[in-house]
């Protein structure tokens, strides 16, 4: 019992140690690509081991609400972070732009990313909008996260530029955290550009 | 108790599979006693409520928790029709048992069923849409029920390691709130294979005695080796990462139809397939929402070889669409076209039937569609997108 202790204590330490949390404010560019602005308070994640592609930000915490950033994804590559494959066996697929996708087939991309741990993923409204300084796409999801339960709603936007992807999704639960922090999280999608 | 396991990521699609393999039905070493003495054992009676001040009754009064927690669940499916029927179920293979037993189904697309030893059994959708007929479902019910009525969960309590093991289990996860999720649990509280090996034994009996056809329990396994195998090769369900104890899936497959011997019994699958009606396409879109489309493609064809139906060619050639390989977009377009000329095709096979007209610059083709699918559904979430693309369509 004690070895189990001892294990999990220091995984469990190990865990908090590596995580940090960054203020973000300014005008911050991510992957030297995508540029925005922030005036409210977020915090990016840095979260141990994690290789996903994107940039993350939360102002609640990630459990609450989160912001996502994808920066320049060149075709080919994967929008969530590649599983590893079982010995003498291949590899989950995960979701992967490649240039040339119809604009349904962008969204569906984030909709297989939210839903490939057994979350229920709806799609709502999807309508042609501004990103990332050119003409891209918004749309809206209900999520009803499978590891907590909790019903969150979220909005995405994406835009392909020069063959590369860009997008933004945000998140956060449909009871009073939508409300409040969507407003903050499209003040900075507002301001995103593409430096050429 | 057992269940499907997942670390808060993006589940391993092969690990899910296996899991549902290893955790939900099993079998090993049960092949030399004749088949009528089997049958002819009588159950155990019903269970008290064991004391609150016991191990059991402490795992007791977990679980109730837990199962107050599930009823509050959005992904549990609220259908008084599909709890009938699966009672129903219960009562004829576990008998009076049934009073005490609870089937709880959850909107989840992957292959898992859990029993608690409170009596809380939970049946997740993915399951129920792969089974092909009512003595395959009744084959994942029975084991379930034959791990409480030997009362696994109570042998694990008193083995001092276990303890020892789920006591931390509660302490690192209970103080974050993730002791709500009892595949987490139950991962920590699995069986070992001689339980598996019972509870497939008992299963099998259990069918027996209900007059359903036990040679239906092994296709169960079959079924799933086939999606296993896209991701697992050739190899698939010989390993388990998480449960060394149990046994390889074509071993138990192949045990368990040596178990059933030249079978005979119930296996319609009316009933099953009425109950399952309002939600099958629902449930189909969550499994093509997987993005597995390899192993969706398999289980799409095998239900396409029982019944041809709209919702199965819509999803087949939904996943053709938005795999989008090499041959992929005829195999699309014949599904999709097949599906729409059906009388109970979804509406958004038009929709799709659109997008890929379009894509293969069939401007004609597309504007039809995409004007049938806005006739049916004019309040189409993504109507906004679709009118656009008429706009450039029409130009």
């Amino acid at each position: 019992m004690k070895t189990w202790a001892t294990v999990l204590l220091l995984a469990a330490l190990a865990g908090c140690a590596s995580t940090s949390i960054e203020q973000v404010d300014g005008e911050r560019a991510l992957d030297d690509s995508l540029v925005v602005r922030v005036d409210s308070a977020w915090n990016k994640m840095n979260l141990p081991g994690s290789k996903e592609p994107y940039e993350t930000w939360t102002q609640e915490g990630l459990t609450l609400d989160h912001l996502r950033f994808w920066s320049g994804v060149p075709s080919g590559q994967a929008i969530a972070q590649p599983a590893s494959a079982p010995a003498g066996g291949v590899a989950p697929r995960v979701p992967t732009f490649v240039s040339g996708m119809s604009p349904e087939q962008l969204v569906q991309l984030f909709e297989v990313l939210y839903a490939s741990d057994g979350s229920l993923v709806t799609m709502g409204r999807v309508a042609p909008a501004r990103f990332a300084g050119g003409d891209g796409l918004r749309f809206e999801f209900d999520w009803v996260r499978k590891e907590d339960d909790v019903q969150l709603k979220g909005v995405g936007w994406l835009a392909v530029r020069q063959g590369k992807l860009y997008a933004a999704t945000f998140a956060a639960p449909r009871l009073h955290f939508f409300g409040r922090l969507y407003p903050q999280a499209q003040a900075v999608i507002d301001t995103a550009t593409v430096r050429p | 108790m057992d269940a499907d396991q997942h670390d808060g990521q993006p589940l391993n699609r092969r690990a899910w599979l296996r899991s549902g393999c290893a955790q939900c039905l099993a079998l090993a070493a049960w092949v030399s006693q004749p088949a009528a003495a089997q049958t002819a054992e009588p159950l155990p009676g019903r269970f008290a409520k064991p004391a609150p001040d016991t191990d059991e009754g402490g795992i007791w009064a977990l679980m109730d928790r837990e199962e107050t927690r599930l009823r509050r669940s959005p992904f549990v499916v609220r259908d008084d029709k599909l709890r009938a029927y699966l009672n129903n179920m219960v009562c004829r293979l576990g008998g009076e048992h049934c009073a005490d037993v609870r089937v709880h189904v959850v909107r989840t697309p992957l292959f898992n069923a859990t029993m608690a030893p409170n009596g809380m059994m939970q049946i997740w959708s993915g399951l129920l849409l792969r089974v092909e007929n009512e003595a395959q479902l009744a084959a994942v019910v029975s084991h379930e029920l034959a791990h409480y009525l030997e009362r696994h969960a109570l042998e694990q309590l008193q083995d001092a390691k276990s303890r020892s093991a789920f006591a931390q289990f509660i302490g690192v996860f209970g103080a974050v709130g993730a002791l709500a999720q009892l595949g987490l649990l139950a991962g920590a509280f699995a069986f070992s294979r001689e339980q598996e090996s019972r509870a497939d034994r008992l299963g099998v009996r259990l069918m027996q005695r209900a007059s359903y056809d036990p040679t239906e329990a092994a296709k169960v396994w079959d079924n799933l080796l086939g999606e296993l195998k896209v991701t697992g090769g050739e190899e698939a369900g010989q390993r388990s990462p998480m449960f060394a104890t149990h046994p390889a899936v074509a071993n138990r497959r192949d045990t368990l139809a040596e178990l059933a011997g030249a079978g005979g019994g119930d296996r319609s699958n009316e009933g099953l397939r009425a109950v399952l009606a309002p939600h099958r396409n629902h449930w189909l879109q969550d499994e093509v929402k997987r993005g597995q489309y390899e192993e969706s493609l398999v289980l799409f064809n095998r239900l396409l070889q029982q019944r041809a139906e709209a919702a199965l060619l819509f999803s087949r050639g939904e996943v053709y669409r938005l795999r989008a390989g090499a041959d992929d977009v005829p195999r699309a377009l014949q599904d999709l076209q097949s599906a729409a000329a059906m009388p109970d095709a979804p509406h958004e096979v038009h929709r799709s039937l659109a997008l890929l007209h379009r894509q293969r610059e069939d401007r004609a083709a597309a504007v039809q569609a995409f004007e049938r699918y806005l006739q049916l559904a004019p309040g189409a979430s993504d109507a906004p997108l679709i009118e656009r693309y008429l706009s450039e369509l029409k130009s």
